[in-house]
């Protein structure tokens, strides 16, 4: 007991060394805090998984505390995000974990919450102006995600063809970026034999997607990928084509959700896809939250921490956001017939 | 009247129902009494409370205001449109409410000139006030207001006390005797149970309309300032689906939706049940799905507890004890 007691000066001593010396910070289980996982709302498989993940590490972290996953109904997300973000504060609750679904309506309460002693971490979906926010963890390097859309069209066209993108709606900011960030990557002379045909909006919309699918195929006649960042478009893309019998000649690739694409996949529709993994979200979240509720971490820029089976992160300045701060999780997971069933489980 | 007799009406019903719920969340919860716990217990909902004391005016008078959640957008998009181009907060928020009397008075024209259907009317502005508030924030939020603007919202103004309470408060008082106190309440129940009689007994039933619609559309827009004060921030889906819960509200207070019947304490003691409903079951972490089904179940029982004749049961439990003994 005594030896465990002197371990944990001798950690702090070395924390305390360590914030300047830029090294690791150990997370030590076992201290109570109660912890609040507040999605968008109820009802979407993803904050589902990003709940699993929180449950993982604060079973391995053996916080005495409770999670509580608590969530809006969708029609009244903003309203009940704040609702439930005020009565963490009135329960005094070590830290909120939030995918923030009421844009810069939220930072009141949850500046309310900090004054009173709750920590406020968000993930998915950040505060837009930082404010009542103690660190972002983000899925992804929101920049990269033109280059790992190009290395898979790469490696489904095997370097040389022709690919056309079908996006949700032409008014959709992350789209948009993500589309003209894989413009960019194109330049590069790795992909100086694919050609991007053209770019088409299936609206978020299953049937309208399939339809725009088909409708591109019937354009381009030696189209070899349909690339769509978006899980509703490729998921529908992949039946069209595999409606139709065209697999052998059109792959389809983006983002998807393993769930949604394993038979895609396993078919070799779509034999590469992108996304981040929501429970490895909840899990890093959940490390994160766990480390500021206790003290063990300051929220600082420049603090870094493992994370479990995670590894190794760091607090840093979110560049998307100047002033703010952000712990990136990333890279993308891509997933194969190699891991897909694993993680559609 | 003995208590017996009080627990018959509607009203005793929701009181007793209110003081059980009140009971049931001090012993569930240590921090429900708390005074921050009670503000933010009324805070939270103030805007919708706001409105539905209005609304409970316009029900008893026979019509219906769908569009004060949309009205409560606008405003709030409005004062922030004009803010960001430049307007200073002060003047911004009374265009707001020149707004909000528009509105209310584009309404109050093609129900009581016209002589549409105010579900139809305000269904229309519903989508009209809400499609307005998005194209004047597009797909943005627009926030960092003045301080005293935020601080008004979120902040006491009297002790702990934030505006947005202390004026639930005074229009309670306001609409209070305006409804059951004066000629004005009289002929709103008069008309709200036969219009062509009020019409008959020589009432100007559209004047009168006119003045509730361009009240609920005022008291709308006031609200929806007090919002985007109280969050510091507007979007274009500010307060979208209010009218449900402000609605609901009237409605579990006893006010007949056929109109001429019901009383602004009733609206007092539902809106003290929902908000205390919401906030017991919030703060045992019961989450968003199941508080909705409890207000439904409770809205449905509101309105079927008047067909059973509640008085008549508790009158028969009473005999039968009565032989009893």
């Amino acid at each position: 007991m005594k030896s465990t007691k002197t371990l944990g000066l001798l950690a702090a001593l070395m924390m305390s060394g360590a914030s300047l010396a830029n090294a690791q910070t150990a997370l030590e289980g076992g201290q109570e805090a109660d912890m609040v996982l507040l999605p968008k709302f109820l009802g979407i498989l993803v904050f589902d998984q990003a709940n699993e993940g929180a449950q993982e590490a604060h079973a391995e972290l053996g916080n005495p505390g409770e999670l509580l996953f608590v969530g809006p109904t969708p029609e009244n997300s903003v309203a009940g995000q704040i609702e439930i973000m005020t009565t963490a504060a009135t329960q005094g609750q070590g830290a909120v974990m939030l995918s923030n679904n009421a844009g810069d309506q939220i930072a009141p309460s949850a500046v309310a919450a900090q004054e009173a002693g709750t920590r406020v971490v968000t993930w998915d979906s950040p505060i837009p102006g930082g404010e009542g926010e103690d660190v972002f963890v983000a899925q992804v390097d929101f920049g990269s995600i033109g280059t790992v859309m190009a290395d898979m069209a790469h490696s489904i066209l095997g370097g040389e063809g022709q690919m056309a993108v079908l996006s949700a709606t032409p008014d959709a900011a992350n789209q948009n970026a993500w589309i003209a960030s894989m413009q960019e990557a194109l330049k590069g002379d790795k992909y100086a034999n694919i050609e991007l045909v053209d770019i088409v909006y299936g609206d978020d919309q299953a049937e309208v997607s399939y339809n725009r699918a088909l409708s591109l195929v019937d354009q381009y006649p030696d189209l070899g990928v349909i690339m769509s960042p978006t899980t509703v478009g490729i998921q529908a893309s992949a039946k069209a084509m595999q409606d139709e019998g065209l697999c052998d000649q059109v792959k389809v690739s983006g983002l998807g959700l393993p769930s949604e694409m394993v038979s895609y996949t396993m078919n070799g529709c779509a034999p590469e896809f992108a996304l981040w993994d929501f429970r490895d979200l909840g899990y890093l979240t959940y490390y994160t939250a766990y480390g500021l509720a206790t003290g063990q971490l300051t929220g600082d820029i420049g603090e870094s921490f493992s994370a479990g089976r995670m590894g190794d992160f760091a607090i840093e300045e979110d560049p998307g956001r100047p002033g703010s701060k952000r712990i990136l999780m990333g890279p993308f997971t891509v997933y194969t017939s190699e891991n897909v069933e694993a993680a559609a489980q | 009247m003995n208590i017996l007799s009080r627990l018959k009406s509607w009203e005793g019903f929701l009181a007793t129902a209110l003081i059980v719920i009140i009971v049931a969340n001090t012993m569930l919860s240590p921090q429900f009494l708390t005074f921050s716990n009670q503000i933010n217990l009324f805070q939270l909902s103030i805007e919708k409370i706001i409105v539905a004391l209005v609304m409970t005016l316009i029900i008893i008078n026979g019509e219906i205001d769908l569009s004060v959640g949309s009205m409560m957008g606008l405003a709030a998009c409005s004062f922030g449109f004009l803010f960001a181009n430049g307007v200073p907060a002060g003047l911004a928020c009374m265009i707001v409410m020149v707004i909000g009397v528009i509105g209310g008075a584009l309404n109050g024209y093609f129900i009581a000139r016209v002589g549409l259907p105010s579900l139809v009317v305000t269904l229309a502005t519903l989508i009209g006030f809400r499609g307005l508030a998005r194209v004047l924030v597009e797909d943005r939020g627009i926030t960092d207001f003045p301080d005293w603007f935020d601080a008004l919202g979120q902040q006491g103004l009297i002790g702990q006390l934030p505006l947005s309470i202390i004026l639930f408060f005074l229009l309670f008082g306001l609409f209070y005797v305006v409804l059951q106190r004066s000629g004005f309440g009289r002929k709103t129940y008069l008309i709200g149970n036969n219009r062509d009689v009020a019409d008959f007994a020589g009432i100007d039933t559209a004047r009168h309309k006119m003045v509730l619609f361009v009240a609920s559309g005022a008291i709308s827009a006031l609200a929806g300032l007090l919002f985007a004060a109280r969050v510091g921030a507007v979007r274009g889906d500010v307060a979208s689906g209010f009218e449900l819960d402000i609605i609901t509200m009237v409605l579990l207070g006893g006010v007949s939706i056929f109109g001429g019947s019901g009383s602004l304490w009733g609206t007092l003691l539902a809106v003290l049940i929902v908000l205390n409903l919401r906030n017991g079951m919030a703060l045992l972490n019961i989450t968003g799905h199941i508080q909705t089904g409890v207000i439904g179940v409770l809205l449905i029982a509101s309105v079927i507890a008047p067909r059973i004749n509640l008085g008549g049961l508790l009158a028969a439990v009473t005999r039968s004890e009565g032989k009893g003994t």
